[in-house]
């Protein structure tokens, strides 16, 4: 336990300014060109919050849940939309640099890690629109909100995996790349953003709760809008799902990555 | 020559790549290669060794000149001392930091200034950016473009460019420079001749060189030792 925490420190105190400064460079390369900045970071949830409540209210009257629509649909896209732009940023970060690796070392993991930073820097600007929305619609805060921030770890973590896994395999098959697009709507439809999980019938629930994202969200919805805390056992196996998850993608990210320069 | 201990060891180093354009064969083939563990040691349909048999010694403050036509080798052997890419069998040992000058301007982007690509590429590079704090003068007045160092690099001719990258790569601190024909860069004879200096200055430094070119004429003036590389061997020749 000693040498992971040495290992850890030494990591840090080495790479902290090469992450430092790909954040950073993501980050402004993304938003320079742009005209309504980091507005972009809630465009996409704001919008499509406003697009599942006129189909659900008007459209296609459905009540989902007692909550408010807006509420409702909004806790579900926020760590979706994180997830998904966090998958859709990193998986060319190493292709796109491939002029990098061909050239220089450095850990290669730095470059997906980099864009879920800034894919999570604009969690951080939705969440503050998150709270604006509670506030709307006066919904109270209680102890139970504070496990929000466990699942965002948990969310963070599930990311982190996806992304490596995904990243590696866009290295040896372009595929991914062209796939991804398709892939994410459809894990998009299989996890509960704009539906409940409480609408699952049985059967299907077990097959649905394999999907991280559906115990993430379902919880962020059951603690911060209606004052609910999910059970611990739960959340521990989730837990050690994420650490084992993450520990798989990143040795095969370490083994693979020995082989980069000459695939790329 | 040094009689310190060596900083870079080549034991029997073998290096192989594939002509093909696609990497995969199938994913089948990958598959199973994942589960066999052990490295094929023989070539498979459109692979060659790039390196075989290389053995060598490269010791503390010596300067090594790599001459050999195209596709000899060389960057391979640069890219090795690197650690960016690994032997097929043999093993490279490197005991001293590597500056891998083969990746000047690495990391640049186009849409970033002069002032912000140094942050960028000095910490490739494996400065702290303390460190470039404290460069960031002496890099950019090396370079010689201070009324362009904040305009965004696209806007650079490709000479402006070179300068910039270059005098970053200069800056940074190792003890074993590795450089890939850029001394022969450019018309630019100003700059190449300031560039030249500041390979002088490192050389007295007691820092070790290793540099690949095409020109054998500039090579055996600086070097201590050339080892000419053709086909992926290497014969060492000794400049007296």
């Amino acid at each position: 336990m000693t040498i992971i925490f040495k290992n850890l420190c030494e990591y840090y105190r080495k790479y902290k300014d090469l992450y430092y400064i790909f954040i950073w460079k993501e980050f402004s390369i993304r938003y320079k060109q742009t005209s309504l900045g980091v507005i972009w970071a809630v465009l996409q949830p704001l919008s499509l919050m406003g697009l599942f409540t006129v189909i659900f209210t008007y459209i296609m009257p459905v009540k989902i849940s007692n909550v408010p629509q807006p509420v409702f649909f909004y806790a579900g896209l926020l760590p979706w939309t994180f997830f998904s732009s966090s998958m859709n940023y990193s998986i060319s970060s190493l292709t796109n640099n491939f002029d990098l690796i061909r050239k220089i070392y450095f850990p290669r993991e730095i470059l997906p890690v980099s864009r879920i930073v800034v894919a999570f820097i604009d969690f951080m600007i939705a969440s503050g629109i998150f709270v604006v929305l509670l506030a709307v619609h006066r919904i109270p805060l209680n102890w139970s909100t504070l496990y929000f921030f466990p699942l965002v770890g948990l969310l963070v973590l599930f990311t982190v995996s996806f992304s490596l896994i995904f990243t590696i395999m866009n290295v040896y098959y372009r595929d991914v790349q062209l796939a991804i697009n398709f892939l994410l709507q459809l894990w998009f439809f299989m996890t509960p953003v704009f539906y409940s999980t409480t609408q699952i019938p049985a059967k299907y629930k077990m097959l649905v709760s394999l999907n991280p994202l559906c115990f993430i969200i379902d919880g962020m919805r059951k603690s911060v809008v209606e004052g609910l805390l999910p059970s611990w056992k739960e959340f521990s196996f989730m837990l050690c799902y994420a650490i084992v998850l993450l520990i798989i993608s990143y040795r095969v990210f370490k083994a693979a990555e020995r082989k980069f320069a000459d695939v790329l | 020559m040094s009689s310190d201990m060596p900083v870079i060891i080549f034991d029997d180093v073998w290096k192989k790549y594939s002509k093909s354009s696609f990497f995969h064969r199938s994913l089948r083939e990958d598959l199973i290669k994942v589960f066999s563990f052990k490295e094929n040691a023989g070539l498979v349909a459109n692979e060659f060794w790039a390196l075989k048999t290389n053995s060598f010694k490269i010791f503390k403050g010596e300067t090594v000149g790599l001459y050999g036509p195209n596709g000899a080798g060389k960057t391979t052997i640069l890219k090795l001392i690197a650690n960016v890419t690994y032997p097929n069998k043999g093993t490279v040992s490197v005991t001293k930091s590597v500056a891998p000058l083969i990746a000047i301007g690495a990391g640049f982007h186009f849409d970033l200034s002069g002032k912000e690509n140094i942050y960028v590429n000095g910490t490739i590079l494996g400065m702290k950016i303390k460190e470039i704090d404290q460069k960031l003068d002496s890099i950019i007045k090396f370079s010689g473009i201070e009324e362009f160092i904040n305009m965004p690099i696209k806007n650079y001719s490709s000479g402006m460019y070179l300068r910039l990258a270059f005098s970053i790569a200069i800056h940074s601190e190792a003890d074993i420079y590795l450089f890939d024909e850029i001394l022969g860069v450019g018309e630019d004879k100003e700059f190449q001749e300031k560039c030249f200096q500041k390979v002088l200055e490192l050389k007295e430094k007691k820092k070790t060189i290793l540099w690949a070119s095409h020109d054998l004429e500039m090579l055996k003036k600086f070097s201590d030792r050339i080892f000419f590389v053709n086909k992926g061997e290497i014969t060492v020749e000794d400049i007296l």
